[in-house]
């Protein structure tokens, strides 16, 4: 922990980090690139028997730059950061290629209309997640060792541990098909939202409950709450008022990180649901070797988790303002 | 962000309901005709666009499509084709000769990598046009790379040019269209038929057209496909496409046969996981799913064998009647406990079978035993397709021991392969000179050499052929003394080995595409992209030049089948085990309109609702 003196402005802060970003996305890049390049097959070929004449593989492979990683490399750099369009050399910024896979839509598309599903999905989990999370972390913190607390325990556990596709489907057997109260797959309102979302939720609020609960415990043992309480202030608002601000803490830290798991982790409970989000098209993009198509929604999901880290450094700043 | 998140929610609302739904398990990669390649998207393109002819679903015959009638010269080179008066654009515009010739252009050019363009090789100078082109393409990637001038609008006009003067098509009015084969072709017009043979509407493609620089290629993007810019000349048009989400078909306005298009509305839906498509359908999500997938659908089957033993009288009477199997069962009461009928297998046009690698030496230089014919003959007589079916695949698949699925072509003859029996597997492997010569149960040849380990090659999408292999490595133990191994490899692992020749016995499969059995059969000619079996003979080459230059269509189609007979009595090249069983998911007294030919040509476009209320059956009302 530094002196209060040296503590740099949140612009300073900002600033640093949105200079840092174009490196680490580049970083992230060539890693990726270097593993999609390396996986084996040809993204121009079908995987069920037709083959293309070997003439037009290789000229469709010189067209898209795929019979040379270095230019491929730079060219996809420039074409999607924007860099070829300010030096007049490409008609659009930010063009993320065609994929090769399904010849009529470009990346661009297939984000424009995967990405805010799953970002929706992604943000309604973590919505779920903090409400059980904290729900569950302050009645059982509140009360250790009792019978309540033992049964949110349990829950965390089995939340943390069983698998979402497990999770999912039981959910759907049961409030989709049995009861009927949900639509089994799709998307398109919040009736679709519901199940997908809370499916997604359980891991990250069993992991909220308990940092909750163990930053409950031990708040509410705490000097300046044993002070509260003899002042005469009553239980419940020394426990929200002055225990459960500090035990948030490390809650914050981890949402940062935890959203972007919830948003790029979300193609099980995508894939169970039906829901038209990225992660199915990033798993088929891995699988087909559509190279252009993973190197986008990697680029892409980068620069969103680093903002979104940002974002979570930016909310420490002002709920505890010694960290620097 | 809660008002974030409601306002992202209330914005995307589901559509108005369908007339019909289905749901698919993968969505189109493209609506560009000329690109398409798989059969759920060509089965989307043929209610999208119409080609010159039709093929019914019910009986896969020729019908009348955009052209009205059409004339064959006396030499059945050239075909005369009149294209009716009323045949309309989406958009309004007459569909004209032109705009056949504009999109058959496009299949052939190298730069569109048609996936289907070898099959307009048919037409007189296409494959030379193609060749030029390459050719040309080539040198401009050349002269470019060396920093010479070059213009590839230029090279485009001449290309254009070169079109008109090779290749045998001609409009000599907006309703006629000439076409001059390279050699009379008994099949063309099925293959007119075929949707990259649709027209597309050069006007709404042109624009998105551009030529790349460095390699001259012709480029073209497919922002024309997308809603609200597609032109389509079919019975439906595509209103609303969100990718891998859902498609909305609505009749074309201006289709001339609209009227007989049943649901006017068409909603298909995408759900990947096979689980998720099952739920939703029986949660009354939809009135057809075109691809069970889930494992347990041999337990579904099961059950609708249940439900048809039961009733097996009133079906029978039904079909003597002339009923459909599904207008029979339809009309049944529903069914009981552990009883169902929202689900069909039918016989596909596929066939499954195994690769032998048939080449002189294996990838690793050693010499491979099944270069020798008698040794395939042995392996394929070895194993026993009826308990394979039975026992591991389980869906009641038909057993075959040649390409072509019986009754899918009609005037083909059945042709029967080699069946199983041991005794003579282990004969003909002898006589290749393999037998167990020092009893010490492993077979070996006159060097004293043991049979090599036979090297199986399947891929790990689906556990139906790791189920397969294993089967198999145990038969040829068992009925010839061989040891083998069961290599499983990811799809993409295991068609770089399939393609290096990397294998002694691999998985393989085909679906025909038109209704010909040299669909099938030009799979072993030498230089056919997809001989994975390494498989060079020129007395098979002959022999089919020589069936395919029979003038007389019935007697053409007797002499390939005795190309395949022998192929699958004596070459054995690859060893088919069953026809592939398409299984759908929709309840015949919900959904009519379901054609039952082997060759699976669904008509989106005639399926029907019938919410429980079931036409009175034709034939009934004519015996009286």
């Amino acid at each position: 922990m530094s002196a209060p003196g040296s503590t740099t402005s949140v612009t300073g802060l900002v600033a640093r980090r949105l200079l840092q970003l174009p490196f680490i996305v580049l970083a992230v890049y060539t890693i990726t690139f270097v593993l999609a390049w390396s996986v084996p097959g040809n993204p121009l070929e079908n995987p069920d028997g037709r083959r293309p004449p070997a003439e037009i593989v290789e000229a469709m492979k010189k067209q898209y730059k795929l019979d040379d990683p270095v230019a491929f490399y730079f060219d996809y750099l420039g074409k999607a950061s924007g860099v070829s369009w300010a030096l007049g050399r490409h008609d659009r910024p930010f063009d993320l290629g065609p994929s090769l896979k399904q010849p009529d839509w470009s990346v661009n598309e297939i984000l424009a209309t995967g990405l805010p599903v799953s970002m929706t999905l992604g943000l309604s989990a973590m919505l779920i997640a903090v409400a059980i999370g904290i729900t569950a972390g302050t009645i059982g913190g509140l009360r250790p060792g009792s019978p309540v607390d033992a049964c949110t325990q349990v829950l965390a556990i089995a939340g943390i541990s069983l698998p979402s596709f497990v999770i999912g489907s039981g959910l759907l057997m049961l409030f989709a098909v049995k009861l009927g109260m949900f639509p089994v797959g799709g998307w398109g309102g919040i009736r679709y939202v519901l199940l997908p979302a809370f499916t997604l939720s359980l891991p990250f609020a069993a992991y909220i409950s308990r940092l909750i609960r163990f930053g409950m415990i031990e708040e509410m043992g705490a000097d300046h709450i044993r002070t509260a309480r003899a002042k005469g202030l009553p239980r419940w608002k020394v426990a929200f008022k002055h225990a459960l601000k500090n035990a948030f803490l490390p809650v914050l830290s981890y949402l940062g990180p935890a959203t972007a798991v919830a948003l790029t982790g979300s193609f099980v409970v995508e894939k169970v649901f039906a829901v038209p989000g990225i992660g199915q098209n990033f798993v088929d993009g891995v699988l087909g070797k559509d190279i252009t198509l993973v190197m986008g929604v990697v680029l892409v999901y980068s620069t969103l988790m680093v903002v979104f880290n940002l974002a979570v450094d930016v909310m420490y700043r002002f709920v505890d303002p010694r960290i620097a | 962000m809660v008002l974030a998140l409601l306002g992202a929610l209330s914005l995307d609302t589901p559509l108005p309901a369908a007339d019909l739904i289905l749901i698919e398990r993968s969505d189109c990669y493209t609506l560009d005709p000329q690109r398409m390649s798989y059969q759920h998207e060509l089965r989307r393109a043929r209610v999208i666009y119409e080609t010159l002819v039709n093929l019914r679903a019910a009986d896969c015959a020729i019908v009348p499509g955009v052209a009205e009638r059409w004339e064959l010269s006396e030499d059945r080179r050239t075909f005369v084709f009149h294209l009716r008066d009323d045949a309309r654009w989406s958009n309004g515009d007459p569909v004209t000769s032109a705009d056949f010739v504009y999109a058959w252009r496009r299949a052939i050019l190298p730069d569109s990598a048609a996936d289907y363009s070898a099959l307009f090789f048919a037409i007189e100078g296409a494959r030379a046009f193609h060749d030029e082109r390459t050719a040309a393409l080539q040198r401009f990637t050349e002269a470019a790379a060396r920093g010479e001038p070059v213009d590839a609008r230029a090279l485009w006009r001449e290309t254009e040019e070169s079109f008109r003067r090779t290749v045998a098509v001609e409009t000599p009015d907006p309703r006629t269209l000439v076409v001059r084969l390279k050699a009379p072709l008994a099949y063309f017009l099925d293959l007119c038929a075929f949707p990259c043979f649709a027209p597309v509407h050069p006007p709404t493609v042109e624009r998105y057209v551009s030529f790349d620089r460095a390699t001259g290629r012709l480029v073209q993007r497919h922002d024309w496909t997308k809603p609200g810019r597609i032109v389509t000349n079919g019975a439906y048009v595509p209103t609303v496409w969100r990718y891998k989400r859902d498609m909305r078909l609505e009749l074309n306005p201006h289709y001339w046969n609209r009227a007989e298009v049943r649901a006017k509305s068409v909603e298909c839906r995408t759900i990947e996981n096979p689980n998720t498509g099952v739920l939703s359908f029986q949660s009354g999500g939809a009135d057809w799913l075109t691809d069970l997938g889930p494992e347990y659908k041999t337990e579904m089957l099961a059950e609708r064998k249940a439900y048809l033993a039961r009733f097996r009288a009133d079906i029978d009477a039904g079909l003597e009647r002339g009923q459909t199997e599904d207008d029979a069962v339809g009309a049944l009461p529903p069914p009981g406990p552990g009883e169902r009928r929202d689900v069909r297998g039918f016989d596909a046009f596929g066939t499954d079978f195994f690769s032998f690698n048939c080449r002189p030496a294996l990838a690793d230089g050693r010499p491979n035993p099944f270069h020798d014919a008698r040794a395939r003959r042995a392996f394929a007589l070895a194993v026993d397709k009826q308990e394979l079916v039975d026992r591991v695949t389980r869906l009641g698949e038909r057993v075959t021991g040649t390409l072509v699925p019986p009754g899918s072509i009609p005037d083909y003859p059945v042709v029967e392969g080699l069946g199983f029996d041991p005794a003579r597997a282990r004969a003909e492997l002898k006589a290749a000179g393999w037998e167990d010569r020092d009893g010490d149960g492993i077979v070996e040849n006159a060097k004293g050499e043991r049979f090599p380990t036979v090297d199986i090659l399947y891929s790990t999408a689906s556990p139906r052929y790791q189920n397969l292999a294993l089967a198999m490595r145990d038969m040829w133990k068992r009925e010839l003394r061989v040891a083998a191994e069961c290599r499983g490899k990811d799809s993409k692992l295991y068609k770089e080995d399939l393609k290096k020749g990397s294998f002694m016995i691999a998985r393989g499969g085909w679906y025909g595409d038109y209704g010909d059995p040299t669909t099938w059969l030009d799979l072993q000619r030498a230089g056919n992209g997809n001989n994975d079996r390494g498989y060079l003979n020129p007395e098979f080459d002959r022999r089919m030049d020589e069936a395919e230059a029979e003038t007389d269509p019935v007697r053409r189609l007797a002499r390939l089948a005795e190309v395949e007979r022998w192929l699958f009595t004596e070459e054995m090249p690859l060893m088919p085990i069953c026809n592939y069983v398409t299984v759908y998911m929709y309840d015949p007294s919900r959904l009519g309109g379901i054609a039952e030919h082997p060759r699976l040509e669904q008509d989106i476009s005639i399926l029907e609702r019938r919410d429980g209320v079931l036409p009175a059956a034709p034939a009934q009302e004519s015996l009286r």
